[in-house]
């Protein structure tokens, strides 16, 4: 083939040569195969879903490390409810002896509510502003001082609430009994009145939900009173309702050893892995008023300290015996979900770790190859420009001076 | 034969001569002229006159310079540079839109992921009022994310339809040319001659039009008739046929012929080509693709958001505005509030509660309507993306080579070799030495001739 004009040729060669030199060099200083997506579209298309694993990877950790204290504060709360119920039932058996004098029963039934307002403490144990006990409605103390009666902050006697006063549609009233351990959750829709919340108030009664008796009366001020009409019954009432305004204790009408749940029963959970969720909460009112009813036990082992028979105390002790093996059942899941976050907790350092050599695998480059082919474009390039520098000087011009 | 017939053979030997070191001047003034195609003398042995038994050769005959073409080659590199040209043309615009969608701290996929682990952490606390905010901050940053990469699909495709009317611009201006070469060409061939340093321009400038899109020639009597792909005339004889680049219906630069007639969607190759390709068929494409997961993701959210309730109780509102229709969507999509309290995060209405938490994350694992999650959405974009701007590179790469190689076959016939016309010009120089030597001979033989009368007398 004749030959004229070898400039092309080279141009072309040395334009090749500089581009794989800058695609070796970039390899080396990012350390990266895949620098746009051009480079190898399958891998970047892999990145996007590798990478989204990642955040999540990251998310779930950051979820453990918020869960973990929280559920370690639980299980420390329900462990020191377990020493105070331990407490309580040593202080009852020694209630219960047949040769125990009045007086000390009186300070043993001091000394258990001592141990009740202990166990109260840790049952409204909170971290980092959330109360652990208190259901997904976690914002305050979930285990409240009951009263017999609750009076509205509207009405007066020159304007009183009658039963006909509307109240306003959307508007929630709750009712959180300290002796049924339940709560009436009343919502009022458009065009009820007083009349139709007395009416939830004394179906929930009837539904057990409620202690007997409990009614929803206007009082002599004009006001809405909630009263559990006994003075063993307690009651916590709360209400967003401006025609009610805030629902506040009667003075004076406090019961003793009584404390209303006022937290809710919903548990949140929180995603810790692709497919795994643990509870971040636990709803008080299953844990300490049903089953074996802690708060209840202990109430009742006063009551019947400061006022019962021996059988009664005992009785009553048996009782908290029970509550402190219901306890012990309830605490089971708890350690469990403990024990399955320190677990994910490694998992996902693991997975973070198989995730990067992952993504490494897809875009990254081998630096041992990388810094070879780095040496090999270097050589490639220095070849191509030495032979441009030999060959284009040369014509037959020169050799005719 | 007579001296002055002799005389006449070196006059003959020495135009020749000079005609032929004219010629090589020429080639080695033109060596680095591109289009330009080497040139060579035609010297011809002239006729022998005849007297009696004896014939004599004339000397020689320069009858004219001829172009050394290979018409075929020049075809084969005009329909190389009409890929080469719809190539870049496509592997410009994609290279500019490839950086949106590559993985960095706002890119859709980014922002997508960042929104779900804000969901996430809100889950931990959901009464958490940063944690709410923290929601609608990421949602805003997607909203963001997808507007960008919207408006950079769509500033590409403004910009492409602005360089479709620059290059109907610079096709009238060739093709005008190229008619005006015509008359010329065609009456230097109809005597017979070379199209010489005509041809050269023309298919200099037919080289160029490949450039800009795809055209067919063909030669005729009245010299080269050119046509679009799709039989469009553009030039035929010494009249052009200008097209004209018009406003359509749908915004866009559209591509009118003499008749008024729309010819866009049958214009292929070279620049032209290749911008209306990535105008009106890539960019739409990856437009709805986009378009398509805006419009899909806000839906979904949207509807996770209905079955909760927001930290007052009420039933979830739209956390996004998206367009009702898909086209758009990625445009104008925007958050609906900036209200924290709004994140339905709740699923019975309590304001501590995350139930629907659960299901705004649920989108990021079920699918859209499109059967892909959303996250796979994307990546589909990006490995569209990707293998549309790695494709048009290898085109561009492999055009280019071939172009190298056949503008080597091409230089290897027309092509001027600095020493080739090194070594003619000693040729012809000697030629005319040795001619001028024979005239100085011949003078000398007129001297001594005249001279011998003198001498007589003498």
């Amino acid at each position: 083939m004749r030959v004229t004009n070898m400039v092309p040729d080279v141009q072309y060669a040395m334009q090749q040569s500089q581009q794989n030199l800058s695609t070796a060099e970039l390899q080396v200083s990012t350390g990266l195969r895949v620098n746009q997506l051009s480079d190898d579209p399958a891998a970047s298309a892999n990145m996007v879903s590798s990478l989204a694993s990642s955040a999540n990877v990251d998310q779930y950790t950051s979820n453990v490390s918020s869960v973990l204290p929280q559920m370690q504060t639980a299980d420390s709360a329900i462990s020191s409810i377990v020493t105070s119920l331990n407490s309580a039932i040593t202080l009852g058996t020694s209630g219960a002896s047949s040769s125990i004098l009045t007086g000390n029963k009186q300070t043993i039934a001091t000394d258990v509510e001592s141990v009740l307002g202990s166990v109260i403490s840790s049952a409204n144990t909170s971290y980092s502003g959330v109360y652990v006990f208190g259901g997904s409605g976690s914002s305050a103390p979930p285990f409240v001082a009951a009263s017999e009666t609750y009076t509205s902050a509207q009405g007066s006697a020159g304007t009183p609430l009658t039963t006909a006063t509307a109240l306003n549609a959307g508007s929630v009233t709750t009712i959180s009994d300290a002796t049924t351990g339940q709560t009436m959750t009343y919502k009022a829709a458009a065009g009820d009145t007083i009349a139709t919340l007395q009416a939830a108030v004394s179906s929930a009664v009837s539904a057990g939900t409620l202690s007997a008796g409990t009614t929803a009366a206007i009082n002599a001020d004009g006001q809405l009173s909630i009263s559990t009409n006994s003075s063993t019954a307690g009651i916590v009432v709360s209400s967003n309702d401006a025609a009610l305004g805030s629902m506040t204790a009667a003075s004076g009408s406090a019961v003793a050893n009584a404390y209303a749940y006022v937290g809710n029963s919903s548990v949140n959970t929180v995603q810790v892995g692709d497919s795994l969720s643990v509870a971040t909460n636990i709803a008080g009112n299953q844990l300490f008023t049903s089953g074996a009813n802690v708060i209840g036990s202990l109430s009742k082992l006063i009551s019947a300290l400061q006022s019962g028979t021996t059988d009664q105390i005992g009785s009553a002790t048996n009782a908290v015996s029970a509550a402190l093996a219901y306890v012990g059942q309830q605490r089971v899941p708890l350690d469990s979900t403990i024990t399955q976050l320190n677990s994910q907790e490694s998992y996902l350092s693991q997975e973070k770790v198989t995730l990067t050599a992952q993504q490494t695998a897809l875009v990254g480059v081998n630096l041992t190859t990388a810094a070879t082919n780095l040496s090999q474009s270097e050589l490639d390039n220095s070849a191509v420009l030495a032979a441009a520098a030999k060959v284009l000087p040369q014509t037959l011009l020169d050799y005719l001076k | 034969m007579s001296l002055s017939a002799s005389l006449s053979i070196a006059v003959q030997s020495l135009n020749a001569a000079d005609g032929a070191l004219q010629a090589t001047n020429n080639n080695i003034a033109n060596a680095n002229t591109p289009g330009y195609t080497r040139k060579v003398v035609v010297l011809q042995e002239a006729a022998s006159t005849t007297e009696g038994n004896l014939s004599a050769g004339n000397g020689v005959d320069l009858t004219g310079y001829q172009s050394v073409r290979d018409e075929l080659l020049q075809t084969q590199i005009n329909q190389e540079t009409q890929a080469q040209g719809s190539a870049n043309a496509q592997l410009s615009s994609l290279q500019q839109i490839e950086p949106t969608f590559t993985t960095s701290t706002q890119d859709i996929g980014t922002e997508m992921s960042a929104l779900f682990s804000s969901i996430s952490t809100l889950s931990t606390d959901p009464s958490s009022s940063s944690s709410r905010q923290a929601v609608l901050a990421a949602g805003q940053n997607l909203a963001t994310a997808f507007n960008q990469a919207s408006n950079t699909l769509t500033s590409q495709q403004a910009g492409l339809n602005t360089q479709v009317t620059q290059d109907v611009g610079q096709i009238n201006q060739l093709t005008k040319q190229i008619a005006a070469l015509n008359p010329q060409l065609a009456a230097l061939k109809a005597n017979g001659q070379d199209g010489g340093t005509l041809q050269d321009q023309q298919d200099e400038l037919v080289l160029k039009l490949s450039a800009l899109t795809n055209v067919s020639v063909t030669q005729t009597q009245d010299g080269e008739t050119v046509t679009t792909g799709n039989g469009t005339a553009l030039v035929a004889g010494s009249q052009s046929f200008a097209l004209q680049a018009t406003t359509g219906s749908d915004g866009m630069q559209h591509v009118l012929d003499q008749s008024g007639n729309d010819i866009t969607s049958s214009l292929t190759g070279g620049d032209l080509g290749g911008t209306i390709e990535t105008r009106d068929t890539t960019i739409p494409g990856l437009l709805n693709q986009l378009d398509t997961l805006a419009n899909q993701f806000a839906t979904a959210i949207n509807a996770a958001q209905a079955k909760g309730y927001d930290q007052s109780g009420d039933a979830g509102q739209n956390l996004f505005t998206v367009s009702s229709t898909v086209a758009g969507s990625a445009a104008t999509i925007k958050m609906a509030t900036t209200d924290s309290t709004m994140v339905a995060a709740s699923s019975d209405a309590t304001s501590g509660n995350n139930g629907n938490l659960a299901n705004l994350s649920a989108v990021q694992t079920n699918t859209l309507a499109s059967g892909q999650t959303p996250g796979d959405a994307y990546a589909s974009l990006v490995y569209q993306v990707g293998s549309l701007t790695s494709n048009a590179n290898a085109e561009s790469t492999a055009t280019a080579a071939s172009l190298l190689q056949l503008n080597d076959q091409l230089s290897s016939v027309s092509g001027v070799s600095i020493d080739e016309e090194s070594a003619n010009l000693i040729t012809y120089q000697q030629a005319y030495e040795a001619a001028a030597r024979v005239v100085t001979t011949i003078q000398s033989l007129f001297t001594v001739t005249m001279s011998m009368g003198t001498a007589a007398a003498e």
